[in-house]
């Protein structure tokens, strides 16, 4: 019975054994065929990621290159609205130029200059009133071509009538270029910067009295120069001079002692000139320093020998205009060296000469404020002034190098009505050792033309 | 002659001599009232002197020459002061004394008188 059950059983789990066989082979089939299909698209995948990347790249590169486009079209656009406008104003330049020379009366005159009056009191002297009157007469020949004319009248004492007259300036330039200018006659010395720059017009001067270092400094030059402005190699800003030969200074003082120059020396007296020029840089528009020099060959009318005259000063001029300090504040300084040699100019007896090697020294030091940008009225009308100035020199008759020594410190308040006119106050301490000193009050209305 | 005038003409031929070189300079660097200016002519002076480099004032408007020049030493002075003429006058006249070069002295005026006729 046993074998009888058995048989069918094992042959029934053969058969089942088989069939189980059959369908393990078939799916190891499938899922090989897959495998392959799994690996086939994989491999397919990374290629497409690739080329997705690829693509992406490209996406990135071609986004670059529009937004550079886009931002290099309206530049380009600018540049040549640029062009075209610098080319149409030169146009119009000229054009306006050329109307100019044809309109009738193209020869421009301008009467300009200054007007002063004043009142002082010096501790130790009268109190006094001054006036002042400086026109100048302008004239454009043409673009290149250019005449000034300035006279001087002003109230003086111990002058017959008690008024004096002076010519300032006589001057014809003509323009070479853009560089260069080229001129002759009288006019104002560049020497020293500041009072050929700033110092000669009243109303452009912070204080109402002059420097100590102004003495030491010749006020015209009566002869030929050139001058010009020229832009600093590299584009640093620029550069600009002034060279002269004009008349030499004369010797004045008592007979035999000579004790002071003159450069009012309209007559080149015994052919006695003068050379000197001043040179300037601006690294930026609003700070300029300068160094100035003359040499000259000083005598004395009668006279048989010269001696000569070493003149040499720098000096500097800025000003910082910031809404910070709701205002502008304006520096200006300069130092003056001076001196005069040996010479033998005592007429008829040149073998003793008087004792004329001596050095003056003298310089300045001020400063301005005004607060223009603070909207307070009244205020933003007012400038604070302080100046420090000295010199030291020789004592008159003396002539020891040193010898005298004077030393002053100012303050002045000023009140613009007008871009060019002002009220001012000064008021100056004046330290003269071993004297009392001359402490003076200034009170001014200037007005330029 | 003696010496001393010896020496004085020596100076002044000196003087002269380095104004007749700068009048050359001055010449040769001419880019602003001379003549219609080609690429030829703008390369030339720089070749010849180092200075004559381009004007630094091409590149800025005559109103910034005027407010940062003007004020180193005065107060502005408003443009309605004056008529376009007269600033002609007056802006030669400043040329001189400021230091100006031709082209930053062009730009100015140019400004001057469009703000004044204005």
């Amino acid at each position: 019975m046993r074998k009888r059950i058995t048989l069918p059983i094992l042959l029934a789990a053969a058969m089942a054994a088989t069939a189980v066989g059959s369908v393990r082979a078939a799916d190891s089939s499938n899922y090989q065929q897959l495998q392959k299909k799994y690996s086939t698209l994989k491999v397919q995948m990374q290629a497409m990621q690739k080329q997705m990347a690829q693509m992406q790249k490209q996406m990135a590169a071609q986004q670059k290159q529009m937004k550079a486009v886009q931002q290099a079209a309206p530049s380009i656009n600018e540049r040549a609205t640029r062009r075209a406008i610098k080319r149409l104003s030169r146009q119009v330049m000229k054009l306006s130029e050329k109307e100019a020379a044809l309109e009738p009366g193209n020869i421009q005159v301008l009467i300009a200059g200054d007007v002063n009056v004043q009142f002082q009191n010096k501790s130790g002297g009268n109190s006094t009133f001054y006036a002042d009157s400086s026109p100048m007469i302008q004239v454009r020949i043409d673009k290149n071509i250019f005449v000034n004319t300035a006279f001087d009248f002003y109230t003086a004492s111990g002058q017959a009538g008690g008024s004096a007259a002076d010519i300032g300036a006589a001057n014809i330039n003509y323009e070479l270029g853009d560089y260069m200018t080229v001129g002759g006659g009288l006019i104002t010395s560049p020497i020293g910067g500041i009072v050929g720059n700033y110092n000669p017009a009243p109303w452009n001067r912070w204080l109402v009295d002059g420097s100590l270092e102004d003495n030491l400094l010749p006020p015209n030059e009566l002869g030929i120069w050139t001058r010009g402005g020229i832009p600093a190699p590299g584009n640093l800003g620029y550069l600009t001079y002034f060279l002269f030969v004009s008349n030499g200074p004369e010797f004045i003082g008592t007979s035999g002692v000579p004790n002071q120059l003159s450069y009012d020396n309209f007559t080149a007296t015994q052919n006695a000139k003068t050379v000197g020029g001043r040179i300037s840089y601006l690294p930026i528009p609003n700070v300029e320093i300068g160094y100035s020099a003359e040499w000259a060959s000083p005598t004395q009318s009668g006279a048989l020998t010269k001696s000569d005259s070493w003149i040499q000063a720098v000096d500097f001029n800025s000003y910082y205009f910031n809404k910070k300090i709701e205002g502008f504040v304006k520096f200006r300084g300069g130092w003056t060296w001076e001196q005069v040699g040996q010479g033998g100019i005592t007429p008829g007896n040149p073998t003793t000469p008087p004792a004329l090697g001596n050095m003056s020294n003298g310089g300045q030091i001020d400063v301005a404020y005004q607060p223009s940008m603070c909207g307070i009225k009244y205020l933003d009308k007012m400038m604070v002034a302080f100046r420090y100035d000295r010199t030291d020199g020789p004592v008159t008759g003396v002539q020891t190098p040193g010898a005298m020594h004077e030393q002053r410190y100012s303050v002045g308040l000023d009140y613009w009505l007008h871009s060019n006119a002002v009220l001012k106050f000064e008021y100056e301490f004046d330290n003269v050792p071993d004297q009392h000193g001359s402490d003076a009050m200034f009170m001014q209305f200037a007005v330029g033309i | 002659m003696n010496l001393r005038n010896i020496q004085t003409v020596r100076m002044i031929m000196l003087v002269g001599l380095a104004a007749a070189s700068l009048t050359l300079m001055a010449g040769c660097s001419n880019n602003g009232t001379a003549g219609k200016p080609t690429a030829k002519k703008a390369a030339k002076p720089a070749a010849i002197w180092p200075l004559a480099v381009q004007d630094p004032a091409k590149n800025e408007t005559g109103a910034q020459i005027w407010s940062e020049n003007c004020l180193r030493c005065h107060q502005l002075r408003s443009p309605s002061q004056y008529t376009p003429a007269q600033w002609g006058v007056i802006v030669q006249y400043m040329r001189l004394k400021a230091g100006l070069t031709g082209e930053q002295a062009r730009k100015v005026l140019a400004f001057l008188k469009s703000a004044s006729a204005h």
